[in-house]
């Protein structure tokens, strides 16, 4: 095996920020390398280093053999380099072809162009044995062919280092298992591929070898093989924490209940066709399912910002069913929404103003003149309960990272004390500790009596923190199970044809 | 799925390099430093504006004179200044109250016709007797410009359409209604020129006896005051921050966001509608057709200079109320055109528009070999 790419003491500083501390690494041709660390870690930071979107402060990088100064992505890109971004970037209202063809020019008549364009993306596709219509528009399709989009994108500029940022964290776990088998397969064809996560099981089942990265600093570079889980777990965070779920405390009446719940997608198209379920007291309700059977518009429908087609939600048995979401909220109704920067928090605005929004509105803050004094010390407060980690109260938000962020949401919708909660696959894209923090979250207000309805794709964390189970498939909840759920059964059920 | 317009711009250009010279984009930036970027802004459009000055035959000793001088530190001139910068105060207002939550009031001198029309109407028909005749103006100005706005914040928070098109377009709509009065109903019988006839010293806003310095100056403060309760300590401020940052985040959160969007626009409207009621009861003291141009662009440069912060909104426009009044002399006194007056104008706002790249931006030098 040849090596691709070697990189030696790189550091580099944000503002004073360390987010990488002679941090090393190295990939060869022909395996799939796992970089594996907690969000912040500076495995991102690392690769973009790679590709030229940061100039390093200090470090040496070598690109087969030779060493290189990368100027920019431009270069990156002669160098064989390329990188698919968690955040895709594709034109929307453009096709799959006209994508490709823009970032990889054929010359010649458009027209002419394109059409070679696509039949160049069917022969990738064929070769890497996925399915991708070059004629689609980006806006109807998925995610995950959205993400086939982009890979196809880069090896087409001649990539023999394919670096893929968390490409499972947008996948369910069907579409992830089907893209790491892509993966490998062009590892099999003499790729060099990094594959950016935090998930034990991929580098488990996919990769060849392992860097662990902590702090900016790469503390271990392995085999697999020759790591057991615990030990991964020990090397990423430093201890291995996790919540062992007491058993609960008994449901009592019902506080949240949905009944025959309609909705449709943006497109139109029916979301959800009936879902009945109710959750009491002191109980976690898990709904379970593969992404994309309408968990997203369950929550939303419930959060209140999408408008039910049919049904009726009731919160403490008064109809909210088209309520405003301030009226659902002073009915008792908190929120954890999957995409935190949509509808949690608002990135420009800082910390404090953040966390005191639902307070202000619900009146506890003044109207006329804003306590501000008091909404800063309660944040600090909050800050302090939740081990949130940043710059105070003044700070934006923006700067949180991703489990932070997440904390922060969590603190402002459980300091309501209401008492209902939903929350939408609150641990999606966060690091073990913080994941295991949030679920503590969860599991707590559980025990302080609260109604929580978790909506995850995730199906250890429904397993783990659920006291019943529904599965959600094509829009119904197609079973109900007690704790202690049978895996099997739930599995069957959620890929089952309902 | 709604656009992730105000979440991180992750995929965005993020460094770039040019030579030595390295870009980054900043994760944030410090009160006093953004202060000295801004100033950096305006130093080099200064500069600009002084040597554009010298080029067209102003000599260099009287470009000081003229400008600051003569302009802030001269009874006379000062005095101009105040009376210009006051409906520059109330549309800046405006505009930056429209701006926080994210409408794009491009109406403002339409607001600005209605408002002067509210008061005309109240000051050519006597209504009320004398004594409240001003106050019933001014309430009918704030009315004029808020109905002027309220369909198109309507449209849009119901139905979504473009404000940039409605307002804008219900400008020329505003103007020809003013053209057809003055030159048909409300014609001046005196001396039948195309505007409407004198108003009564009842119906025009008292000087403060400080040469012409007139109560506009005052309202104009008094709005300031209110402007920044609102914005910066009220909780429908705090309302406001959101709904503009992000509009489906504040929702979630339990805002009335629509409301917030139309009482902030509706206020908008008021205040470019008194805006028109300073200039008709206070400088033109009648309905003219040439009145309100040119406060549309004002109001949105001042609250864009401003950031939509209501007490820089004061410190802008009291500067661009500086440069008017220079510019006018200056134009008298070296016969130089109205246009070099507005290009001085617009370079200066260029210039601070243009340091917003510092702002954003990380540029330094890479030492050594840049490895």
């Amino acid at each position: 095996m040849t090596v691709a790419l070697e990189m030696s003491d790189v550091s580099k500083e944000f503002d004073g920020v360390r987010a990488l501390d002679e941090a090393w690494f190295r990939a060869e041709y022909g395996r799939v390398h796992a970089l594996l660390g907690e969000n912040g870690a500076g495995k991102s930071s690392l690769m973009n280093v790679v590709c030229g979107l940061y100039a390093p402060d200090r470090g040496s990088i070598a690109v087969d053999g030779s060493p290189v100064r990368i100027d920019g992505p431009a270069h990156a890109r002669a160098l064989g380099i390329g990188m698919v971004h968690q955040h895709f970037k594709l034109v929307r209202p453009f096709t799959v072809a006209e994508n490709v063809a823009m970032a990889n020019r054929l010359g010649g008549r458009w027209t002419d162009e394109l059409a070679r364009v696509a039949e160049t993306v069917e022969r990738y596709c064929g070769e890497l044995g996925f399915e991708l219509d070059p004629q689609a528009r980006i806006d109807s399709i998925s995610v995950a062919e959205r993400q086939r989009v982009e890979i196809v994108k880069v090896l087409m500029s001649g990539t023999r280092i394919l670096i893929l940022d968390e490409p499972t964290a947008v996948l369910t776990d069907d579409e992830a298992d089907r893209l790491l088998a892509v993966v490998r397969g062009l590892a099999g064809r003499g790729t060099a591929v990094v594959l950016i996560t935090h998930k034990l099981r991929e580098v488990r089942h996919f990769a060849d070898r392992v860097t662990i990265m902590r702090a900016g600093r790469t503390v271990a570079d392995e085999d697999p093989k020759t790591l057991d889980d615990e030990r991964m777990t020990e090397l990423m965070v430093g201890s291995a924490p996790r919540s062992a779920v007491a058993a609960r405390s008994g449901g009592g009446r019902v506080r949240l209940a949905i009944e025959e719940l309609a909705a449709a997608r943006d497109d139109g198209v029916a979301a959800l066709a009936g879902v009945s379920l109710a959750v009491g007291e002191g109980e976690i309700y898990g709904v379970a399912g593969v992404g994309g059977n309408g968990q997203t518009e369950l929550a939303e429908v419930l959060m209140g910002v999408r408008s039910a087609l049919g049904g009726r939600v009731a919160l403490d048995g008064e109809d909210r069913t088209s309520a405003h979401p301030g009226e659902r909220r002073r009915g008792g109704l908190g929120t954890i929404p999957a995409d935190r920067y949509l509808y949690g928090l608002t990135a420009d605005l800082s910390v404090a103003e953040n966390f005191g929004l639902t307070g202000l509105a619900a009146g506890r803050y003044g109207t006329w003149w804003v306590a501000a004094g008091r909404m800063r010390g309660d944040t600090e407060a909050a800050i302090d309960a939740f081990e949130i980690q940043c710059n105070g109260p003044a700070s934006r938000s923006r700067l949180l990272s991703g489990g932070n962020a997440q904390k922060l949401v969590l603190a402002r919708e459980l300091s309501g004390g209401g008492g209902i909660l939903v929350a939408h696959s609150p641990t999606r894209g966060l690091d073990v500790r913080a994941c295991a923090a949030v679920q503590n979250q969860l599991l707590e207000a559980r025990g302080r009596g609260a109604a929580v309805l978790l909506i995850s794709e995730d199906l250890d964390e429904v397993l783990d923190l659920s006291d019943r189970i529904g599965v959600l498939n094509r829009g119904r909840i197609v079973g109900e199970f007690e704790r202690p759920a049978n895996r099997h059964e739930v599995g069957r059920l959620m890929v089952g044809h309902a | 799925m709604p656009d992730r317009a105000a979440a991180a711009p992750a995929g965005t250009f993020r460094a770039r390099r040019f030579g030595r010279l390295n870009l980054e984009v900043r994760q944030s930036i410090g009160r006093v430093k953004h202060a000295a970027f801004i100033a950096f802004g305006l130093g080099v459009g200064l500069a600009i504006s002084v040597a554009i000055l010298l080029a067209s035959g102003v000599e260099a000793a009287n470009i000081f004179d003229e400008f600051v001088v003569l302009t802030f530190f001269d009874r006379l001139g000062l005095s101009s200044v105040l009376i210009e910068c006051s409906p520059l105060i109330l549309v800046g207002l405006s505009a930056a109250v429209a701006f926080r939550v994210n409408f794009w009031n491009i109406g403002i001198e339409g607001q600005f016709f209605w408002g002067a029309i509210g008061a005309t109407v109240i000051a050519i028909f006597d209504v009320g007797p004398p004594a409240t005749r001003i106050g019933l103006m001014l309430v009918f100005a704030i009315v004029g410009g808020f109905l002027w706005i309220a369909p198109p914040a309507i449209f849009k928070i119901r139905l979504g359409v473009n404000e940039v098109i409605s307002t804008l377009l219900l400008n020329y709509v505003a103007y020809q209604f003013v053209l057809n009065q003055i030159y048909g109903a409300w014609q001046d019988p005196r001396d039948r020129f195309p505007h409407s006839e004198a108003f009564d010293a009842a119906e025009r806003l008292p000087l403060l006896g400080w040469e012409k310095v007139h109560l506009g100056l005052v309202i104009s403060l008094v709005a300031v005051v209110f402007v920044w309760w609102l914005m910066q300590r009220s909780r429908f401020g705090v309302y406001m921050r959101f709904v503009g940052a992000n509009p489906h985040m504040a929702l979630a959160a339990g805002i009335p966001v629509a409301m917030t969007i139309f009482l902030a626009v509706g206020l908008s409207g008021a205040l470019s509608g008194a805006a028109g009621f300073v200039m008709g009861a206070a400088q033109e003291h009648r309905l003219t057709g040439t009145m309100a141009a040119g406060y549309g662009f004002s109001g949105i440069m001042i609250a864009f200079l401003a950031r939509n912060n209501p007490m820089a909104v004061l410190i802008v426009a009291f500067m661009i109320g500086g440069l008017y009044a220079a510019g006018q002399s200056v134009k008298v006194f070296y016969s130089l055109p109205q246009a070099l007056v507005s290009l001085i104008q617009a370079i200066v706002v260029m210039c601070v528009a243009a340091s917003d790249f510092l702002v954003r931006y990380r540029v330094h030098w890479l030492r050594g070999d840049g490895r």
